[in-house]
């Protein structure tokens, strides 16, 4: 697949459309002109997330009411006509100028993207390594996407029963009140956590150790169940564990065992990466698992998402930009955005180069030989 | 901001209570009113104050009627020995529909939620229990319990809840299919669906 042209109307202060190649395309243009904005721009397009801001409406123009950003997207000689619409509430989508609903809108457009926010995958806590296996998931399996905010309501649900209980003087009477909640909690659970440890099985089969270095990568969900008992049976381990946690959860005032508590382990030449990585090995081990996601996506559909990089030159070195794009060339679309012009000229010879000023596109260089 | 006048202003406000009003919607609603003829608010206004008058809730199964009991459950020809629990009136009349189910009802008026503040208390519980409880001859007149809340977290955790609480009674308890999305509202389900979701119900 291959996203043709976007158009952005009262989204930040992007303005126009810009035909892309179906190979690299590099955007280029001073701080805060536009250029993130237009990768973020596809982001959004496709997945209907922002990687910037967890509240899209944010992205509405100052004084709109809403914004829309529309794109045309190729598989072959097919061509589909993608729009979402974003308002103070609402997120519409629409295939071929028709409401489509969201569930199946999702997968017409797939993109995969390395910001320097992802960088909290290899850096940062457990939280960030469970939204990079679920926006994963998401993108193979929409349907991941209701089990998952089923189950956070729930949590949500028995939270508030338990921060009542640890207030009161008779915190037993809640015991009737919790099962409900934890019966919904095991059963979306387990389906959470055999759905992400088959993820992890098959990216593990995708990972390209030594691309960048002569590095060595391992990666494991690490349940919070581990050791606690027989995880093949993951639901009885979990009824099991809520059972014994239930005084504690009580105590404190919220839950204490569930998928909501796991972890991805990401282990660079034997270390864990987030703790003894230094920033470039931390970098190609983030890289790695972007590709590895490529690739299962490529297992799964026969074809590639297209692969976003924002602010190449601040998070890459040379080497790893060469090792990366040449990796991509001939894969996946790639759209890469650079502050600095001089990137831009070094590839100017194989990519689609854009200049972005004030939100708008300048001009536009493109290769025909693509 | 100019204010309108008093009596405008008043009105904006209460169509502002009413569940998904905004204020643009009552700003929109109210100046529909100051439009339209006498006779057609009077007629508005006749009705709201009608329903407020002649509609009560059940005392036996908490259904909203103009008669106490209600119609089903005053009928000689329904089936006393099953009872269908929903969370609003409006799921008993998507059920009606089907015109497969011949039963009795009841409603809960709403579902369990926490975060809401609502909890057991808050839900037409009680009355329900009341109705499972044998006579002096020893013998219960209701067999089954189809639990027909909505396919969705909280109401998945009333139906669970309600499952728990029952089954001890030695009442058979079955959950209807959910053929219907997760996160689903029986309000959306049509006659098929909910004919189907019934017919394929299940023990719990
Ligand atoms: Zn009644």
């Amino acid at each position: 697949m291959h996203l043709r042209t976007i158009e952005a109307v009262n989204f930040r202060n992007l303005a126009g459309s810009v035909e892309f190649s179906p190979g690299l395309n590099v955007i280029y243009g001073a701080n805060a002109q536009g250029k993130s904005g237009w990768l973020e721009a596809v982001y959004l397009l496709a997945t209907t997330k922002s990687f910037r801001t967890s509240h899209p409406r944010e992205a509405i123009r100052h004084g709109e009411k809403e914004a829309i950003l529309r794109g045309s997207v190729a598989r072959g000689s097919l061509v589909k006509e993608i729009q979402l619409l974003i308002a103070e509430t609402t997120k519409q989508t629409f295939l071929n100028a028709k409401r489509e609903p969201m569930i199946r809108y999702l997968g017409n457009l797939d993109a995969i993207a390395f910001t320097a926010e992802d960088m909290q995958v290899v850096r940062g806590a457990p939280d960030a390594r469970r939204k990079f296996l679920d926006r994963a998931i998401f993108g193979i399996q929409p349907s991941f996407l209701g089990t998952l905010s089923e189950y956070n309501r729930a949590l949500k649900q028995k939270n508030a029963l338990l921060r009542e209980a640890s207030e009161t003087d008779d915190p037993l009477r809640f015991l009737d009140l919790i099962a409900p909640w934890n019966d919904q909690l095991i059963t979306l659970g387990a389906e959470i956590h055999s759905t992400r440890t088959g993820y992890v099985d098959k990216l593990r089969e995708r990972l390209s150790p030594g691309l960048f270095q002569h590095e060595t990568i391992e990666i494991r969900y690490k349940s919070s169940l581990d050791g606690k008992g027989d995880l093949s049976d993951y639901a009885g381990l979990l009824r099991e564990r809520m059972g014994l946690r239930l005084k504690n959860e009580i105590a404190i005032g919220y839950s204490l065992v569930g998928p909501h508590r796991d972890d991805l382990e990401i282990l660079f030449d034997g270390y864990e990466i987030a703790r003894f990585g230094s920033s470039g090995q931390q970098r190609s081990a983030l890289l790695i698992l972007d590709l590895a996601q490529l690739s299962v996506y490529h297992d799964v559909f026969e074809e590639h998402p297209i692969f976003l990089i924002d602010d190449l030159d601040a998070e890459l070195d040379r080497t790893r930009i060469e090792i990366l794009l040449n990796y991509l060339d001939g894969r996946a679309q790639t759209i890469v955005s650079t502050s600095k012009r001089s990137i831009a000229d070094r590839y100017r010879d194989r990519a689609a180069t854009f200049q972005v000023q004030s939100g708008q596109f300048l001009s536009a260089n493109q290769r025909t030989n693509m | 901001m100019l204010d309108y006048a008093e009596p405008v202003t008043r009105l904006i406000d209460e169509f502002k209570r009413l569940p998904g009003i905004g204020h643009k919607s009552a700003q929109r609603l109210a100046f529909h009113i100051l439009k339209t003829p006498q006779e057609e608010t009077n007629r508005l206004v006749d009705a709201i104050r009608e329903v407020k008058e002649k509609i009560v809730f059940c005392s036996v199964c908490n259904n909203l009627t103009d008669t106490d009991p209600c119609r089903y459950c005053a009928s000689p020809s329904r089936d006393r020995s099953i009872i269908c629990v929903v969370e609003e009136p409006y799921n008993l009349v998507a059920i009606e529909k089907t015109r497969e189910y011949h039963g009795l009802y009841h409603v809960l008026h709403g579902a369990l939620s926490p975060i809401r503040g609502i909890g057991p208390e808050e839900l037409q519980i009680k009355n329900l229990i009341e109705r499972l409880r044998p006579d002096e001859s020893g013998e219960g007149e209701v067999r089954e319990m189809i639990l027909a809340t909505n396919p969705n977290t909280e109401g998945e955790a009333t139906a669970n809840y309600l499952a728990r609480l029952i089954k001890p009674l030695g009442v058979r308890v079955t959950r209807i299919a959910m053929g219907l999305p997760v996160g689903g509202d029986l309000e959306y389900a049509d006659e098929v669906t909910m004919h189907k979701a019934l017919t394929n119900r299940h023990d719990i």
